[in-house]
């Protein structure tokens, strides 16, 4: 779950972290009121999670009241990559001598967090990556130890800065450091980090992503999951407890697994095009995929439905007679190819073709969506 | 031979008790899996599928002489379960259950590292070896014995693989589910380590899928040390950007983890590239695998 960042800015200042005077609006008017009373100039930051927000124009600098009226104006009824802005932070506009980069996110591969560091703030820290790796310094934590003070002032040894602004950069690190840990992050970056004209430094961005698995332990107020989701049918979708992904298709998708589910988006999208993403993972039931049908079927325009799924740890069987209780109450007309697998696959088959439902017995799924593409050629 | 599990592992169930744990035992012990017993704190002394059921790891394997645990513990308790099965002295766990926080999924790395264990998982569907045994969730209709290994990030779409290769009577050595989640338990090229050591193995499948760096890293280690046979599939040519195809692992980052990069790299190390599943029947007949 990516926070907003006026969110992850009030963490970021509780923790000791210095971020530019702030607030969140709704309205132009309660962006004036938050402008009024820092003083202007003012940045005006559209609070949109998507990465890119400033090159697609979601961030202004207002001088005058005039200025903030037609930029917010613009901003409220405006989508930025899609996204409706709903909330701008409001922010003041601080004197930047120089930009640095602090990250923290986690390894992977190594399966340890790790720190990093550049002087050369204000892009993408994969770009620096590529054209001034001398720029970057990384340090990894063992899991589950803390961060200590020394450990934050020797990793940035090797960068070009003077002794003062290291402190000061330390300091920030550590507590950095401290969000990661106590709030399951994936992810915790401040980019930019701006050196001041007093030499102090502040976040001028704060991006905080936590762990959808750990949020249910973390000390955080604002944790609605669901709520924070914009589009209406991937919100539905994590209501009834399923992956769902929007796309811009007519050919609607179940599926028991996510590489599954990929992989048929992969095929699918050689002749036709997904209308969506939906995994169940193992959680399938008689009535969890009545609702998958009915999350599907809100989505206009649908022209053919495929359903692939493995008997593994799921009750496929079960799952086949939410679909055909579906379709009968609903009357579905659009064809409906199922490819089901596993366990109780005799009996799976043999429900969903009561239902009329096209049944596919192979292994591969091209098989089935060969299957699906000669029924809507018909 | 095969990898990991053979008919002579000693394999414990924790969480036995539980809807899926009791279920998935009698699958295993269907397909003649050595399940031994299993635990479930607070109901040693019963039985399930006729099997001992223990308070704690420590007892089973005293009892049992168990050598491997597979998990079906609700994720708020796996850490402490983790930590439990390796202070038993356990050295081989597979972590079926999905959900695990990463920051748990970093400790218990940490510890199966220090502590010389063979892990896997979290999110995976386990070990499947045709003919001797399996386990984890693995669907046994799919899977016939032969000599092709394969390794998967996503549970499903081993099944996949294994279920057109065994149609077109093609057998598999092992497979195994390596875990979908951004830090898994053992690295890819690890478990690439001990097909080329196998010596009922002739050639590999990796099953990767985007995100990560899985398949990127491992490809250094095929070009250095696989002499066999390698071909991968790479799910998600069609996921949006910045999206979390339903796998936490699987999530495209700016440049990093893309379907293209992680072809590319393969590609250069030798790996031959399945542009679709059902590929990979091609691909076996063409090295004459059986």
């Amino acid at each position: 779950m990516r926070l907003h960042e006026y969110e992850a800015a009030d963490i970021f200042y509780k923790e000791g972290i210095a971020v530019p005077r702030r607030g969140v609006a709704e309205t132009t008017e309660g962006a004036l009121d938050i402008a009024d009373r820092i003083g202007f100039p003012v940045m005006l930051k559209a609070q949109v999670l998507v990465g890119g927000r400033g090159l697609a124009g979601g961030i202004k600098t207002a001088t005058t009241i005039d200025e903030l009226e037609v930029f917010c104006g613009e901003l409220f009824d405006s989508e930025i990559k899609g996204l409706p802005v709903k909330k701008i932070m409001v922010c003041g506009k601080a004197e930047v001598i120089r930009e640095l980069y602090v990250g923290i996110t986690v390894d992977g591969f190594n399966g340890k967090p790790v720190i990093i560091v550049s002087t050369k703030g204000g892009v993408s820290i994969e770009e620096t990556a590529r054209t001034n790796p001398e720029k970057i310094v990384s340090f990894y934590v063992e899991p589950g130890a803390d961060l200590h003070p020394y450990q934050a002032r020797n990793m940035l040894k090797g960068l070009d800065m003077s002794k003062r602004l290291r402190l000061g950069c330390s300091v920030v690190i550590e507590r950095l450091y401290k969000i990661f840990k106590s709030h399951e992050a994936l992810i915790a970056e401040i980019n930019p980090l701006a050196v001041l004209s007093n030499s102090g430094v502040m976040a001028l961005d704060a991006v905080l992503e936590i762990d959808d698995s750990a949020v249910s332990r973390i000390q955080y107020s604002g944790t609605d999951l669901i709520g924070r989701i914009e589009n209406p049918l991937e919100r539905k979708g994590k209501e009834i407890g399923v992956t769902y992904v929007d796309l811009d298709g007519d050919i609607g998708l179940i599926s028991s697994g996510a590489g599954l589910g990929m992989a048929s988006m992969d095929i699918i999208g050689q002749r036709m095009r997904p209308a969506n993403f939906l995994e169940t993972g193992g959680g399938i039931t008689d009535k969890l995929l009545y609702k998958c049908m009915e999350l599907l079927m809100m989505k206009e325009g649908l022209r053919g439905i495929f359903i692939n799924i493995y008997g593994g740890i799921n009750p496929i069987h079960e799952g086949a007679k939410g679909v055909v209780r579906y379709i009968q109450e609903h009357n579905v007309k659009i064809p409906i190819v199922a490819k089901a697998l596993g366990n109780r696959q005799e009996e799976t088959w043999e429900i969903f073709k009561s239902g009329g439902v096209h049944v596919v017995t192979e292994a591969a799924t091209e098989k089935a969506i060969d299957r699906l593409f000669e029924l809507l050629s018909k | 031979m095969s990898i990991l599990l053979d008919e002579k592992t000693r394999v414990i169930v924790q969480g036995i008790t539980g809807k899926i744990g009791s279920v998935q035992t009698k699958w295993m012990l269907d397909y003649d899996t050595n399940v031994v017993g299993g635990v479930t704190p607070g109901k040693g002394g019963t039985k399930v599928e006729e099997l001992p059921v223990f308070d704690s790891v420590e007892d089973a394997v005293q009892e049992t002489g168990a050598n491997a645990s597979v998990f079906f513990v609700p994720a708020a308790f796996v850490l402490d379960a983790f930590y439990e099965t390796i202070d038993a002295g356990i050295k081989l766990i597979v972590v079926v259950p999905e959900h695990i926080p990463v920051h748990d999924a970093m400790k218990m790395r940490d510890y199966a590292i220090q502590n010389n264990v063979f892990a896997l998982g979290p999110t995976t569907p386990g070990i499947l070896v045709p003919g001797k045994g399996k386990m984890g969730i693995m669907p046994a209709s799919l899977f016939a014995p032969g000599r092709v290994g394969i390794i998967s990030r996503s549970g499903t779409l081993s099944y996949e693989f294994a279920g057109i290769l065994s149609e077109k009577n093609v057998g598999q050595s092992t497979v195994v589910g390596m875990g979908a989640d951004p830090v898994v338990l053992s690295n890819l090229s690890s478990i690439l380590q001990k097909f080329e050591e196998d010596d009922d193995t002739d050639a590999v499948i990796i099953v990767g899928e985007v995100g990560g760096e899985q398949e990127e890293r491992a490809a250094e280690f095929v070009e250095k040390h696989m002499t066999k046979p390698v071909a991968a599939y790479i799910a998600g040519k069609y996921s949006p950007k910045d999206k979390r195809m339903g796998h936490a692992g699987a999530i495209i980052r700016g440049s990093a983890g893309t379907v293209e990069g992680k072809r590319d790299i393969l590609r250069k190390a030798g790996v031959e590239i399945l542009n679709s599943p059902i590929d990979a029947a091609d691909w076996a007949v063409r090295h004459k695998l059986r």
